[in-house]
């Protein structure tokens, strides 16, 4: 029986870690999902809210959380978790 | 504060923290895409590149397999074009384990670039396994070459489920968050324990005034004591020094007395009471229970889901590591056999 662990962060917590990225684009240059050129600003911004554009849609869904992106960060943020909020998003949208 | 979204042109009325949501949609400019599908397939260029590669190799192996299949009767895996597949095969063995290892290790790398290695992981991976399979030539006598190749063959096919579980599991995990986060990203474990709190609280105090206000009214009139008897020492009350061996008497009304006379208050109601129900002393507990118990099992899963990946791809790394100790077995084999060939 696996013990109930919350894995994934909430919208306040991602925010959060949102605000404390200091840009330094680490995440992306580790990801194995990342095909399209995607500044960290636009992930940051579309991850906090508004409309996901095409390109961040397709990398959220691409994105398997393999965690890759978290060990290069130099501020210890969770990037996975950022990502899993976008793929909440593009759920709900699909809703 | 992060600058204005490039892409999004509705960002002056995407609002700039949480927890309010902007509906998904897609810029004007963009082709639209909206949703979460189960199964989506975008081919980049390294994709596109190392499939043409594939398709073009894997032709030629076939091609010149037929041929000499055709031409000639010496199809053993140590004939000519035997050692060439075998050695094609080896190098893009090498090729699929270490290409993607080191870029993964190496600090200098674009936007892009693993993804791209990972895809010729992937190629590499799939024209060994087709080089090896020529290099057999139909020989699967249960020696170190066929232990090696079935080990290639496990190890691809743990590489495509693999794949494929990186696709799915992913968007079951975001099922089960969507379930565990409200609409606006907060904790929905934590409004229905608080919802649950307030409940119990609301329904605890309820029942304590009920008890208090029902003892009140039902609390009987205190029975006189008999003061039939003159010698009786009680109607004197306290006024009067009592003796130590009466002092324990009392004509007071007992509890039992009292509870005869009064009303009963049951904790436990009968069978075919109302209160029989589970909801009947909390009611709407018995729903928020369940959205707990439901909120549960959504966080087991998703633990469940992110262990089988994880489980998954340390399943393939063992295999790889199996099978490069099956391939290095089968090339000190056939290096033996082969220098005792050239030697005579």
């Amino acid at each position: 029986m696996l013990k109930q662990v919350m894995l994934h962060k909430t919208g306040m917590q991602v925010a959060q870690e949102v605000q404390a990225c200091i840009g330094c684009n680490e995440c992306l240059l580790a990801c194995p999902a990342l095909v399209e050129p995607i500044t960290i600003d636009v992930l940051n911004h579309v991850t906090l809210g508004g409309a996901i554009p095409a390109a961040v849609a397709r990398f959220a869904r691409s994105c398997y959380q393999c965690g890759a992106c978290v060990s290069p960060c130099p501020v210890g943020l969770h990037r996975d978790a950022m990502m899993m909020w976008l793929k909440v998003r593009l759920l709900q949208a699909e809703e | 504060m992060l600058p204005p979204n490039p892409y999004d042109e509705g960002a002056s009325q995407a609002p700039s923290t949480f927890p309010e949501t902007a509906p998904v949609t897609e810029p004007l400019s963009e082709k639209k895409e909206t949703g979460y599908p189960w199964l989506f397939f975008y081919a980049g260029t390294s994709w596109l590149k190392g499939l043409g590669l594939t398709l073009v190799v894997t032709g030629l192996g076939g091609i010149s397999y037929v041929w000499y299949s055709e031409a000639t009767h010496d199809t053993s895996p140590f004939s000519t074009p035997g050692l060439i597949y075998a050695t094609l095969g080896t190098i893009f063995f090498v090729l699929a384990a270490v290409s993607y290892a080191l870029r993964r290790r190496l600090r200098k790398r674009a936007v892009g670039q693993l993804h791209a290695s990972l895809n010729w992981h992937v190629f590499f991976a799939l024209m060994s396994l087709v080089m090896i399979f020529l290099h057999s030539f139909g020989n699967f006598e249960p020696i170190s070459g066929t232990f090696a190749l079935y080990g290639l063959i496990a190890m691809t096919i743990s590489g495509f489920i693999g794949r494929l579980l990186d696709r799915v599991l992913p968007r079951l995990i975001a099922v089960e968050v969507q379930k565990v986060l409200t609409e606006q990203g907060d904790d929905r474990i934590a409004n229905i324990s608080q919802k649950l709190e307030a409940i119990v609280v609301h329904q605890t105090q309820k029942e304590l005034h009920g008890f208090k206000v029902g003892k009140r009214d039902t609390e009987p009139t205190p029975v006189p004591a008999k003061r039939s008897s003159p010698n009786s020492m009680s109607f004197i009350g306290d006024m009067l020094h009592k003796p130590w061996d009466l002092a324990y008497i009392s004509l007071e009304p007992t509890q039992q007395e009292l509870d005869r006379q009064g009303t009963h208050y049951r904790f436990i109601p009968d069978k075919k009471s109302a209160f029989n129900r589970p909801e009947a002393l909390l009611p709407g507990a018995e729903e928020q229970m369940s959205e707990l118990q439901e909120m549960h099992t959504a966080m087991q899963r998703e633990q469940f889901y992110r262990y089988i990946i994880r489980l998954w791809r340390v399943f393939h790394i063992c295999l790889a590591l199996v099978t490069i100790g099956l391939v290095t077995w089968h090339l000190i084999f056939a290096t033996t056999i082969l220098l005792r060939i050239y030697a005579h």
